[in-house]
């Protein structure tokens, strides 16, 4: 099993300054890369992967890659990072013409970013965050759990942070003084060990992860329990950066994945995946994540 | 002490193989020990390999989590450690920020993150890198982690020995079993081949007691063992010692027989001298008489010397008869005994031109409860040696004297003295070897009539020179209560 969850490693949770650099950045590489986006079509096609998976990686990129290859044609190269952040660096630095990214960093670089497309699970595009606490204790909702060490999963994570964060600040709460010590796994199985172990009391974990993963590893999710699952927010879409928007890859990409059900190759993936499909959505399905990073950030 | 003589009395089958045994236990139990010990230290020197090792290992994997007071990172690396050093066999690892605290255990749920770690657990590691509990079977080893120079954290591990021990038990069983057998075979092998060994020693020991009985036979052919030629030695010299000893004694016997006849022949020419010499007075006698028959004074003087020449030769025949016929030697002695030996004598002393002192004392009683035969038959053979050790023209002596319940019987001569191993056979607890020499044949008989009677011979030197051997005699017991009565 490989690692779920955004391992995003940066520890730096002041989402305005980095926001602030990393348009820069982008900013800066768009006049660079001007010259050569000619060029673009020459390149192999760049796909940014955050290590969401849910078993057998490698099985899961050879079908993906295969299946992609196939559809848009030419050379894919299928990116991984050790972390959401850095691939959310090269995505909207355009450094990778598309990514699977995390609801909170696209509402972040909103204004760089298209949606491609976005997952749909469970028939819907949507998906929740869950508060969960080893599964002997004791605990009605979420207010039970102040006090605990409580394990986040990623500074830059909707579902493994944001959710909890804004649920604090809606009751003039901060992390640091509701829970006693909270820490971050950088992976939402992690957050699901911590808990399980005893490591943690409680943590916030990926809802659609916490699913899955009742089926692929039981015995450790049978040491936990739901405290609180939040409301549905949209899934972690597939984005790529405006300044790719004319290339015809990214297109062929996003018909791609909306028809990746009709296909075998595709459907392999899927089921690796546990999802339906892809389709394309509005931007809107991500207004309620930015409501809370609007909570979070009137709170302070 | 009184344990060692008891050991001693077991017999040697026995005693051979439990001494080898005890020789193993002795020897296992040393080398046991050497075993175990440097087990120990191999062990030690292992398990402080591997717990280095972990060390090393886990403080290159904490010390960036450490530096960052990144828990998850640290219980990752503590959980991933668990599974690729099992050879070690953590039980509990813990490590502690620089504050002391706890940044992630394996079981946090023992330990929980962020806690502050007891001093009664803290108290567990020693001075060294491995401290090792051996009540708990378990290891303690710490680590301190250090980066720049500056000390960040604490790596602590405690791990599960108990396969160590284990092993050790495991060892020592194998040792104690090994060990068992080995001296139980031994010892097995040891009585069989100290049985096999013996086995001859038996045999010879068997025919040694039955010699000792009287029944001195040898060894036959067949159990004399043809592959061990010292036992086949052994045996053939008892053998040809068996042998021996028969002729010596048929030699003896032989001898024995001799000088009988030889004292017999002495005898026999003595008493015919005795009868011969008033014979030529008796035909003077018997000549005178028909010659002067006639005349009644020579008539008168002739047949008395004819009725006394006729009278002592009477005598002569009477005394010989008495000593010599065997249904006779069960009376009773009397003086009369004493007195036919004097007679027995006469002709050996004229011969010599020997004086015989003569002192009977008796105590008045006619016989005494005592066999006579064998009494004159000692006397008689002791006088003889007395008088052929005495130069011509010596004395020979005789004192008899009965004193309470028995009778002293004292016989000197002139001699010079007799040899050490000539009165061995009459004095020695044992006269068997003067006897085997095959010398004193006469004293041989001596001592058997005196064994036989009960009684004891001593020999002294006499002042003027010469020896005398005296003979104690008790009286028989019955026949003495009857004479007392």
């Amino acid at each position: 099993m490989s690692n779920l969850g955004n391992p995003c490693r940066a520890t730096d949770g002041v989402p305005i300054t980095r926001r602030d650099l990393i348009a820069a950045v982008v900013s800066g590489a768009a006049t660079l890369f001007a010259p050569v986006a000619l060029r673009a079509e020459d390149e192999s096609f760049k796909f940014g992967l955050t290590p969401v998976f849910l078993s057998n990686d490698l099985e899961l990129l050879g079908h993906l890659r295969s299946y992609l290859s196939a559809k848009i044609g030419g050379h894919i190269e299928l990116v991984t990072r050790r972390t959401y952040q850095e691939i959310t660096a090269l995505l909207v630095s355009g450094q990778i013409q598309s990514a699977w990214i995390c609801g909170y960093p696209y509402v972040q670089f909103k204004a760089d970013l298209d949606l491609v497309a976005t997952p749909v699970w469970h028939g819907q595009p949507l998906y929740q965050s869950y508060l969960i606490a080893s599964a002997g204790r004791k605990v009605d909702d979420w207010t039970g759990l102040e006090g605990d060490v409580h394990a986040f999963s990623d500074p830059d994570s909707n579902s493994g942070f944001l959710v909890t964060r804004a649920l604090l600040a809606e009751n003039r709460q901060l992390p640091g003084r509701f829970f006693a010590r909270n820490f971050f796994t950088y992976g939402h199985r992690n957050v699901i060990r911590a808990v399980a172990s005893g490591l943690a009391q409680s943590g916030s974990v990926d809802g659609y992860v916490y699913e899955v993963m009742r089926e692929t590893e039981a015995d450790l999710v049978k040491q936990t329990r739901i405290v609180r699952k939040s409301e549905w927010l949209g899934f972690p879409p597939i984005a790529s950066p405006k300044s790719v928007s004319n290339d015809r890859r990214v297109k062929a990409l996003q018909q791609a994945l909306i028809s990746m059900q009709d296909d075998d190759d595709g459907r392999k993936v899927l089921a690796l995946l546990r999802l339906d499909g892809f389709v394309a959505t509005d931007p809107s399905l991500f207004d309620a994540i930015a409501a809370k990073v609007e909570t979070v950030r009137q709170f302070g | 002490m009184k344990l060692l003589r008891r050991f001693r009395s077991i017999p040697v089958s026995y005693r051979v193989p439990v001494l080898v045994a005890l020789l193993m236990v002795v020897i296992s139990a040393a080398i046991s020990e050497r075993v175990l010990d440097r087990l120990s230290r191999t062990q030690e020197s292992f398990i402080n390999g591997l717990a280095e090792t972990y060390l090393d290992g886990l403080s290159s994997a904490v010390v960036p989590a450490v530096l960052r007071a990144d828990v998850w990172e640290v219980f990752d690396a503590l959980d991933r450690s668990s599974a690729s050093y099992k050879s070690l066999a953590p039980i509990e690892t813990v490590v502690t920020g620089s504050d002391g605290r706890v940044l992630a255990a394996s079981d946090p749920n023992r330990i929980a993150t962020y806690s502050e770690l007891s001093a009664d657990y803290l108290n567990r590691y020693g001075p060294d890198v491995v401290t090792i509990d051996k009540s708990k079977l378990t290891g303690f080893a710490h680590r301190d982690l250090v980066y720049q120079g500056q000390p960040i954290g604490t790596i602590h591990a405690t791990f599960d020995v108990s396969h160590l021990f284990a092993e050790r038990r495991e060892i020592l069983v194998t040792l104690l079993v090994t060990n068992g057998v080995l001296a139980a075979l031994f010892a097995l092998g040891g009585f069989v081949l100290v049985r096999q060994m013996i086995g001859p020693m038996r045999v010879l020991e068997d025919h040694m007691r039955s010699a000792a009985h009287g029944a001195a036979e040898p060894i036959p052919p067949r159990e004399i063992p043809a592959g061990d030629s010292e036992v086949a030695g052994l045996f053939r010299g008892y053998n040809a010692l068996v042998h021996a000893e028969r002729e010596r004694a048929n030699l003896a016997m032989q001898l024995a027989e001799e000088e009988k006849l030889s004292s017999l022949g002495r005898l026999a020419s003595g008493m015919a001298h005795e009868i011969n010499n008033p014979l030529g007075g008796l035909f003077n006698a018997l000549d005178t008489l028909k010659t002067h028959g006639e005349t009644p004074g020579v008539r008168d003087t002739s047949i008395s010397l004819i009725e006394r020449g006729l009278a002592g030769i009477r005598d002569v025949v009477e005394a010989a008869l008495a000593t010599y016929r065997p249904e006779r030697s069960q009376r009773p002695m009397t003086a009369a005994d004493l007195d036919d030996v004097s007679l027995l004598l006469q002709p050996e002393l004229r011969r010599k031109r020997q004086r015989l002192d003569w002192s009977v004392a008796w105590n008045g009683a006619r016989e005494l409860p005592i066999r006579g035969g064998p009494v004159r038959q000692a006397v008689l053979n002791l006088l003889l040696n007395a008088s052929a050790v005495t130069p011509e023209d010596g004395t020979v002596s005789l004192k008899a004297m009965s004193w309470e319940d028995r009778l002293h019987i004292e016989i000197a001569d002139q001699g010079c003295g007799m040899p050490a191993d000539i009165a061995g056979i009459l004095i020695d607890q044992d006269p068997g070897p003067a006897v085997r020499a095959g010398r004193g044949l006469g004293l041989w008989m001596v001592r058997r009539v005196v064994d036989d009677l009960g009684g004891r011979a001593s020999i002294a030197a006499k002042r003027g020179g010469g020896t005398a051997v005296t003979l104690t005699i008790p009286f028989d017991r019955e026949d003495a209560k009857a004479h007392a009565a």
